[in-house]
């Protein structure tokens, strides 16, 4: 196996028994990254230099016996929304085409202090806003196991580039699913983590009350090890939650023994595919094999959950991405007469369709007359949603169903229905609504050979259940990795 | 129910053409039908996680980014100033 196939645990083990050097690790990717990056399209900016002269540093610190991290020396590729000191920041968006920001996202200084080698900003939906990669400014990123497939969105370079093994890890960001769809649709793991436990500090906010930062791999003790790495509370993030953190990677102890597995009846209906459902069915009976129990539980209003979902967070994003005016930053369009045109046609200019109508949609559900039918309600359904949840909580741990109602969709086959698009992320939304934790995990295939992710949900703060549901998953399954056609 | 789409642009800070307008109305009306799904509802909600009450910090004068770096992104620039067009008369 080459380097760039291998987990960032078993990397870290070779580079401390001197197997391998940071150095040959980083070349290893961006070989990869050379070879393959073409037909796939996982990154807006390729950080060659700086992704070297960090390994070199890590090597330097190998020499000396120095301490290292479990993460020290591994590349990892980071969502193109997240700030990163002096690297270009575009969140795929001609908006901000040349923006580099003067400072790192918190989470980007935790890769920098544990001696992450940062090899990539990854290609998104134009300010995370879609299911598939295809509203990227820039280029339309393709799914490692099926190029004529979309990667799923919005973090589809992060998902594409860890299953192609141009990155080992990758972070991402996830709204109503844009971390977990994606990993589910290239076949890589990605977690959801709880709202408030990792710093939103240099995320450009998408909708402020669901948006949450996580990390993607091959392998639950790869994921649970980036997590270790970048959550905990944030004086600069004033919605982190203060709490202590343990290492999620050292207590993983895959197992699912005496845990009782809650399955709702809502995310088994008519609208998710039977070979879904049946890859998902398969996966619970082994766990049931393993020690677990399972729980029919209900989660009523899922149904209502899309519209709520929609109208929060667009609302969020009409007053949150009001600060792209053309003035401080990004892009700007020419021949204006005064202030309001130099707005409208940046504006209009710089931002694309989807991102338009959500704006649109947002400044419609709160504008007078609007907000109570819709902005109030939803906020009243969003409270409705978690008190479900905990509801289903109180008898069972975790709670198991599809990641997504179908595997990854052909390139263009619903660009022209925004509601068909939409659909796609009908299973995860909830968890955000409610400010849980989710993990994707690979679970076989479909006919055409597409993967299909399965998704655990748990209470607030139970990423270590999750993680040793997870593990024990992987355990059974014999592992993930690279897609096979990306294979050295 | 009817959007008025150029209304709703113009409070957003959007252009939409005239080509594009039908386009976007349809596509808006088919996604407010789809909100408009949710029920009518008693009780308040609170902004607010009880469990996770936001911390503002103090409003205290620190080291922060110098006015070069904060300006280095900006489109038009003049003596350590955003230029944006005419404002008053």
């Amino acid at each position: 196996m080459e380097l760039f196939e291998l987990t960032a645990a078993s990397l870290s083990q070779k580079l401390r028994k001197k197997e391998c050097s940071a150095v040959e690790i980083t070349r290893s990717v961006l070989g990869q990254i050379t070879k393959k990056e073409e037909q796939i399209g996982s990154f807006v900016t390729v950080c060659e230099e700086q992704a070297l002269e960090k390994a070199q540093q890590v090597d330097k610190k190998l020499a000396t016996g120095e301490p290292l991290s479990p993460l020290a020396g591994i590349p990892i590729g980071v969502k193109d929304n997240i700030c990163t000191k002096d690297v270009l920041t575009t969140c795929a968006s001609k908006m901000l085409h040349n923006f580099v920001p003067p400072y790192n996202a918190t989470v980007v200084e935790k890769l920098h202090m544990a001696d992450a080698v940062l090899i990539g900003k990854c290609n998104m939906d134009e300010f995370a806003m879609g299911s598939s990669c295809e509203n990227s400014y820039f280029k339309k990123t393709k799914n490692p196991w099926n190029p004529d497939c979309v990667p799923g969105g919005s973090s589809g370079g992060s998902a594409a580039c860890v299953s192609a093994g141009e990155a080992v890890l990758a972070l991402g960001s996830d709204t109503g699913g844009s971390i977990r769809l994606p990993a589910a649709y290239c076949g890589v793991v990605g977690l959801k983590p709880t709202y408030g436990s990792v710093s939103r500090y240099g995320l450009v906010a998408f909708a402020s009350s669901l948006d949450q930062i996580g990390p993607l791999g091959r392998s639950v003790e790869d994921v649970a090890n980036l997590y270790s790495i970048i959550c905990g509370c944030d004086p600069m993030d004033a919605t982190s939650a203060s709490r202590e953190y343990g290492d999620f990677a050292k207590e993983l102890d895959r197992s699912v023994k005496g845990m009782r597995i809650g399955i709702p009846e809502e995310y088994f209906g008519d609208g998710v595919e039977p070979q879904v459902k049946q890859a998902v069915m398969v996966a619970v009976d082994l766990l049931v094999k393993e020690g677990a129990q399972t729980v029919p539980v209900s989660l009523p209003s899922t149904d209502y959950a899309l519209s709520a979902y929609y109208i929060i967070s667009s609302a969020e994003a009409s007053s949150n991405l009001a600060r792209f005016d053309g003035v401080k930053y990004g892009y700007r369009a020419e021949g204006y007469q005064n202030l309001m045109e130099l707005y409208e046609k940046t504006r209009s200019e710089g931002f694309g369709d989807e991102v338009k109508r959500r704006i649109m949609l947002g400044t419609f559900v709160l504008s007078s007359g609007f907000y109570d039918a819709y902005y109030k309600r939803a906020k009243q359904m969003q409270q409705k949603i978690a008190q479900e949840y905990d509801e289903a909580f109180s008898r069972c741990d975790i709670i198991v169903t599809p990641t997504s109602p179908s595997p990854a969709f052909k390139i263009g086959e619903r660009t022209n229905d925004p509601l068909k698009m939409y659909a796609a992320d009908i299973c995860t939304v909830t968890v955000n609504i409610a400010g849980l934790p989710a993990i994707s995990v690979p679970c076989g295939a479909a006919q055409d050979k597409m993967p299909i992710g399965l998704q655990m949900i748990g209470p607030k703060f139970s990423e270590q259940t999750l993680f040793n549901a997870a593990g024990c998953f992987e355990n059974l399954c014999g592992g993930f990795g690279v897609a096979p056609a990306m294979k050295g | 129910m009817q959007i008025d789409i150029q209304h709703i642009a113009k409070l957003s800070r959007l252009f939409i053409e005239e080509e594009k307008v039908e386009k976007f109305q349809k596509e808006m009306q088919s996604i407010v039908a789809m909100c408009e799904k949710l029920p009518p509802m008693d009780g308040e909600y609170t902004a607010v996680d009880p469990s996770n009450p936001m911390r503002l910090r103090q409003d205290l004068v620190k080291p922060s980014l110098n006015r070069e770096q904060l300006l280095q992104n900006a489109p038009q620039t003049q003596a350590g100033c955003v230029v944006v067009p005419k404002v008053v008369e």
